[in-house]
């Protein structure tokens, strides 16, 4: 028996297992999970509890709380005192002569530092009201150099997200694995209609299988971070029902070519069949969310699109050998298919 | 090239009007399904009004050209493979095609007029939408009949394929016909209108390029 091993498929293997162990195994940064108290007067004292995730303050030296105000001065909380490993409770007073721009009103961030895990912070969490004239507190004010900062190598803590940000590597790895498996198979759709070759028309249908189970994949890992994020299973998301409609799209490929019987007919009008259903999926998927507005997804209605915030370079490491590794996965299963299609034409035509 | 189009829908125009029966059984379709949504609803307006109008029309436009591609007789299909060039076929289709549905639309427009009692908000722009609307549909419709003709249930086929191919087509018209109704600001008109004449003239494309590999034999 000789096993048909080739480099891709080893690969494959290799990135898969890399990924998932990545994926789960990898921390994410600590942060600031929520704080007790968010209206700070100038001039008074402001005492609030944080609530942090992923964090070991106990063991935390030089541990200080920040107010991170929005022209970039930091205000030192007098007192902290570390109740357990993820709760501390931050005592500031409030300068009165923190400048306060249109209004009598700002926005500021809640930072937490320490020599061991650096920084981390919450944004837009404490309201600061002046409501004195006179300056009775002068305060002192902390430059962003005095901020301690640590990397490692870590996902990044993101609020509403949390630990479902590890379905990247899965949710949008398929998906994009999946586009990368249709054209393939548009490619070889292309080519049968050039050389009429079965060979061709069975690789491209193999493909495709591939993707639609691939896509169900994607819409079920979805569904879940939908229902842990945006609260529901099912959500009226443009991109989400789009994605359903261009499955129903393929799900008509599988009807058309179960209705054919000639062996020749089939492959040429199910090839004419999967590249004019790949047109109407990136009509469907890439250029309408991207038109109508109230899209949850990133990258649409408005949304700012993966990399431009969320994908640091830990993320990147992992992401993007997640695609590949999804592709050659998805290949390797294609082929079996393939070879599959193959051995069954060749039965029926010995007996 | 245009004479032998302008021919083949002359002998098209003369087999319909042979069988007059097909368009107009299409239109007294039309007229009792109007009737029947008319009376369920009881009244007709807003958003509601719009939606019932594009499922009506498309599901006409399934009756009346979901089977343009399959012929009564396998002599006139040879006949008709013998004589026409695919892609000028395609074309004269697409034009008689397009005409049907076209007033069949106006048909109905007429009896969503006398029923609701309420005249078009925006005339200009729903025409524009309409026109690009009955295109796109027309177009998805001829190919998905050429494909189905090969297969035995070809009822279910057209349905099940053409549906979700035309589900993009409906909701871009959906959302600038509500514009004229003015259900929405009419913010973006133009940029739908653009997306949609993009579609349309893709999906064209693509079907004028297809056709004579589908249609050979």
């Amino acid at each position: 028996m000789k096993l048909n091993l080739s480099w891709w498929k080893i690969l494959g293997v290799i990135l898969t297992i890399y990924v998932l162990i990545a994926g789960f195994k990898v921390p994410l940064q600590p942060g600031i999970l929520e704080y007790s108290e968010n209206k700070a007067f100038a001039g008074q004292a402001f005492s609030t509890d944080l609530t942090t995730y992923n964090t070991y303050l106990k063991k935390a030296t030089d541990l200080n709380v920040w107010i991170w105000l929005p022209n970039d001065q930091l205000i030192k909380a007098n007192g902290t005192e570390v109740i357990n490993d993820t709760k501390v409770k931050a005592d500031f007073l409030i300068p009165t002569d923190i400048e306060i721009k249109n209004g009598k009103s700002i926005l500021a961030t809640l930072m937490i530092d320490n020599a061991e895990e650096g920084h981390y912070f919450i944004r837009r969490a404490v309201t600061i009201k002046n409501e004195s004239e006179a300056n009775l507190h002068p305060g002192q004010f902390f430059d962003l150099s005095v901020i301690k900062s640590k990397t490692r190598f870590a996902f990044p803590f993101q609020h509403i997200l949390y630990e479902t940000l590890r379905n990247t590597f899965f949710h949008v790895a398929i998906w994009m694995s999946m586009f990368a498996l249709l054209l393939v198979s548009c490619y070889h759709s292309i080519m049968y209609l050039k050389s009429s070759d079965q060979i061709h028309d069975k690789k491209s249908s193999s493909l495709t299988t591939v993707a639609l189970v691939f896509g169900i994949a994607g819409l079920l890992t979805g569904s879940v971070w939908a229902k842990y994020t945006w609260g529901a299973f099912w959500t009226s998301d443009v991109k989400l029902n789009m994605t359903a409609i261009s499955l129903l799209i393929y799900f008509g490929y599988w009807i058309l070519r179960g209705s054919l019987n000639d062996m020749e007919v089939r492959a040429r009008i199910s090839s004419v069949f999967n590249l004019f259903a790949f047109v109407c999926l990136m009509i469907l998927v890439m250029v309408i969310p991207r038109l109508s507005e109230g899209s949850l997804h990133p990258g649409n209605g408005g949304n700012p699109a993966f990399s431009t915030y969320d994908l640091d370079s830990a993320m990147r490491l992992v992401f993007y050998p997640a695609i590949v590794a999804y592709f050659l996965i998805g290949l390797w299963i294609s082929e079996l298919l393939f070879r599959y299609a193959k051995l069954e034409e060749k039965i029926t035509f010995d007996i | 090239m245009f004479d032998r189009v302008l021919h083949i829908i002359k002998k098209e125009l003369s087999i319909e009007l042979r069988e007059k029966y097909t368009f107009f059984s299409s239109i007294l379709y039309l007229i009792a399904i109007t009737f029947v949504v008319f009376k369920v609803f009881g009244k007709l307006e807003g958003p509601t009004k719009m939606a019932l109008f594009w499922i009506l029309l498309l599901f006409t436009a399934i009756n009346m050209i979901g089977f343009s591609f399959s012929y009564q007789t396998q002599k006139r299909k040879l006949n008709y493979y013998q004589l026409y060039d695919p892609q000028e076929l395609m074309t004269a289709k697409l034009i008689f095609n397009f005409i049907k549905v076209f007033l069949a639309g106006l048909v109905l427009l007429l009896l969503m007029y006398i029923f609701s009692n309420e005249p078009l908000k925006d005339g200009v722009l729903f025409f524009k939408v309409y026109i690009l609307m009955v295109l796109g549909i027309v177009v998805v419709l001829n190919l998905i009949s050429a494909i189905s003709s090969y297969s035995q249930n070809q009822n279910t086929l057209v349905a099940v394929l053409s549906l979700p191919l035309l589900i993009p087509i409906l909701l871009l018209g959906m959302r600038v016909s509500l514009i004229s109704e003015r259900m929405f600001s009419d913010s973006g008109v133009a940029k739908y209108l653009l997306m949609l004449s993009g579609i349309d003239l893709l999906l064209l494309t693509l079907s004028i390029i297809f056709i004579p590999i589908v249609w050979k034999s």
